[in-house]
């Protein structure tokens, strides 16, 4: 999967190409519009994270020469501007998300493979992990090749885990993903910690490992590696 | 009072001052000089009289003469006259009732053919006086009618020349800082009302300006902080990656972590009140409440089912044409409100009916004037997780769409409703 980041705050598309980058993903930047534009008529691209408000020009510009190269390819709006008007236009003009500033890297990510998945929908395309298996479109899981019973929640949350597996993701990143970023509620820790422990249970149950682990407090890791 | 009523009042004062002192001036002047030319004609009479005693012409005499007695003989001297006003009790022929009438009287003593005589005459007042009387009472009149003119011509005038300055009065009423045109103002021939026409547009002109700059500036900024923040977010998630840091330092990310969330939650929430106020949500949508609050409690369904709260229902399906996002963000902190504070085992009521949406909730009674719940930044709990926006939120979004905000408590069951006006298209399936 071939990435193309354009964001005029490098300190930021560091970050995001960095974190992407240990997914399957070959990531390219671009800090400008004219660096962007340059790399759009000459590359192909799957996805473009692309940055709305430009120094030398408009993200949605860049948008619709995008949509006029290549209809498949994916973009994702990132706006420090949470505003109306640029969400609608941009998914006016075939956007497939946006996602305001800040935002966690885990959940740009879960984005970007949401977005890839919804792109190429074959109809089976699984996400694997050792011997769980998750269908996204039906949203059915097996553990061994059995189905596990999971609430919209769990399957939510264990389809997180393993788009950002390896990763420390932290309690508010989990809790905005699972409620939305509106919510305001201490409590939501306390059930991200139930939900897991249901989650682990249920996996266990059919013979799964125990691939979450916690991080002092902080936030939890799923992975197959051991501390 | 009006000004009008002012000024007419002060006319009127004045007008009732200068009638008694001029009435009584007339009254002064028309006695003297009347009484003067009757005292002339008493003067004729008398020469008259004595010229015929002289002359020994016959005389018509209304009284017996009499004698004259000797206190009155030494009393008065040769050529003495008296004037001076008199009663005398007449019989008013043709009503038989007797009755004092004011004349005026000339006494005389004079020596005529060696003997003394004393010449009295008189004259009646009373049309002198009724004379005056009716000089006064017209002239009343006069002065009467021209207020009443003056009066009417007043209103008249007034009425319209103030036009304009109602007229701008009401506009300036409706005028809000937030609009985004200048305000019109009805013009005025007047000097005063033009002089200050302008200031008035100077001033609003200059109120809307810095309104808006401040308002630009308080979004820009809340903007700008975006992406410092994010760039911040993110370094720490990258940091957390790493797989050689201690707890010590791991609770420390956190710290830092957390405070930066904070602070982009402040941040993202008062843009949005920013935005609400500023009426930058104002596409209106058919959006059905039922839907919404549906949707919001299976959002908020492990914090019910946390707190073992029972939810109570009674929703209708009316239709209500608002913009999507405020109606989801109301809903969503309502709905977050009555979770957050109440109490284990607690109720939550929700009714939407065509006319209004409430939410009650069980809960601790409120500390503090429930006058300021809807204010900024005003907690009722010290908890963390709160940053106090949330009833201001919902205050902006029902004061935009002009639907009336209420809170009462009840029986320990805190309540808020939401009453719609007339904003509702009656939808019934």
């Amino acid at each position: 999967m071939k990435i193309l980041i354009v964001e005029d705050e490098v300190e930021l598309l560091d970050s995001m190409a960095s974190y992407l980058k240990n997914e399957d993903f070959i990531c390219e930047k671009a800090t400008s519009f004219f660096d962007a534009e340059d790399k759009i008529v000459s590359f192909k691209y799957d996805i473009i994270i692309l940055d709305i408000t430009l120094p030398d020009g408009s993200g949605i510009d860049l948008l619709k020469l995008v949509k006029e190269q290549s209809s498949k390819t994916g973009v994702l709006i990132v706006s420090a501007k949470d505003s109306l008007d640029d969400k609608l236009k941009g998914l006016d003009l075939g956007a497939d998300d946006y996602i305001t500033k800040p935002f966690h890297l885990a959940e740009l990510n879960s984005r970007i493979n949401s977005l890839i998945r919804r792109r190429n929908f074959d109809g089976d395309e699984f996400i694997e992990f050792n011997e769980i298996r998750v269908d996204p479109s039906s949203k059915e899981v097996t553990v061994h090749g059995k189905p596990v019973e999971l609430t919209k929640k769990e399957f939510n949350l264990l389809l997180y885990f393993i788009t950002n597996k390896n990763k420390v993701l932290t309690k508010e990143s989990i809790a905005e993903h699972l409620w939305g970023d509106d919510i305001e509620m201490a409590d939501s820790y306390d059930f991200i910690y139930t939900h897991m422990g249901n989650l682990r249970k249920k996996i266990n149950k059919l013979g799964g490992n125990n691939y979450l682990q916690t991080m002092y407090g902080l936030g939890y890791k799923f992975t197959d590696t051991l501390k | 009072m009006k000004l009008i009523e002012r000024t007419s009042r002060t006319y009127l004062w004045l007008s009732i001052v200068i009638f008694i002192v001029s009435a009584g001036m007339l009254i002064f002047v028309l006695t003297t000089v009347m009484n003067n030319r009757l005292d002339e004609q008493l003067r004729y009479s008398k020469e008259v009289i004595s010229k015929r005693i002289k002359y020994g012409y016959p005389l018509t005499i209304f009284e017996e003469p009499r004698e004259l007695n000797e206190a009155e003989q030494k009393k008065y001297p040769n050529d003495t006259i008296i004037f001076k006003d008199t009663l005398i009790l007449r019989n008013i022929e043709g009503e038989g009732v007797d009755e004092f009438e004011k004349y005026r009287q000339l006494t005389a003593y004079e020596t005529l053919h060696d003997a003394r005589y004393k010449i009295v005459a008189r004259n009646s007042l009373v049309r002198n006086q009724d004379f005056i009387w009716v000089i006064v009472l017209s002239s009343f009149i006069i002065i009467l009618l021209l207020l009443i003119g003056l009066w009417i011509l007043n209103t008249q005038i007034s009425k319209k020349l103030w036009h304009p300055f109602y007229t701008n009065i009401d506009r300036l009423k409706n005028f809000s800082v937030q609009d985004q045109e200048a305000i019109e103002l009805e013009n005025s021939n007047i000097d005063e009302f033009k002089e200050l026409n302008n200031s008035i547009q100077n001033l609003t002109q200059k109120l809307q300006s810095d309104f808006s700059s401040l308002k630009e500036f308080s979004e820009n900024a809340s903007h700008e902080m975006q992406t410092p923040l994010a760039i911040m977010q993110s370094k720490i998630e990258l940091l957390l990656q790493s797989d050689n840091i201690n707890k010590e330092q791991s609770e420390q990310l956190q710290s830092i972590y957390q405070a930066g969330k904070r602070l982009s939650k402040l941040n993202k929430t008062l843009l949005l009140l920013a935005k609400v106020e500023n009426q930058q949500y104002s596409t209106k949508e058919e959006v059905s409440f039922l839907n919404l609050i549906e949707k919001q409690l299976e959002n908020y369904e492990d914090f019910i089912l946390n707190k073992n709260i029972t939810v109570n229902k009674n929703l209708s399906d009316h239709i209500i044409s608002t913009n999507t996002i405020l109606a989801d963000t109301l809903i969503s902190n309502l709905l977050s409100n009555a979770i957050k504070h109440n109490i284990n085992d607690g109720i939550i009521s929700i009714i939407y009916t065509e006319e209004q949406l409430i939410f009650s909730n069980t809960g601790e009674p409120l500390k503090g004037n429930p006058e300021d719940l809807f204010n900024r930044f005003k907690k009722q709990s010290t908890r963390k997780d709160s940053l106090g926006l949330g009833l201001a939120i919902i205050k902006q979004i029902c004061d935009v769409n002009q639907w009336q905000l209420n809170y009462y408590c009840e029986d320990k069951l805190h309540t808020l409703s939401v009453s719609f006006g007339n904003e509702i298209h009656s939808e019934e399936n």
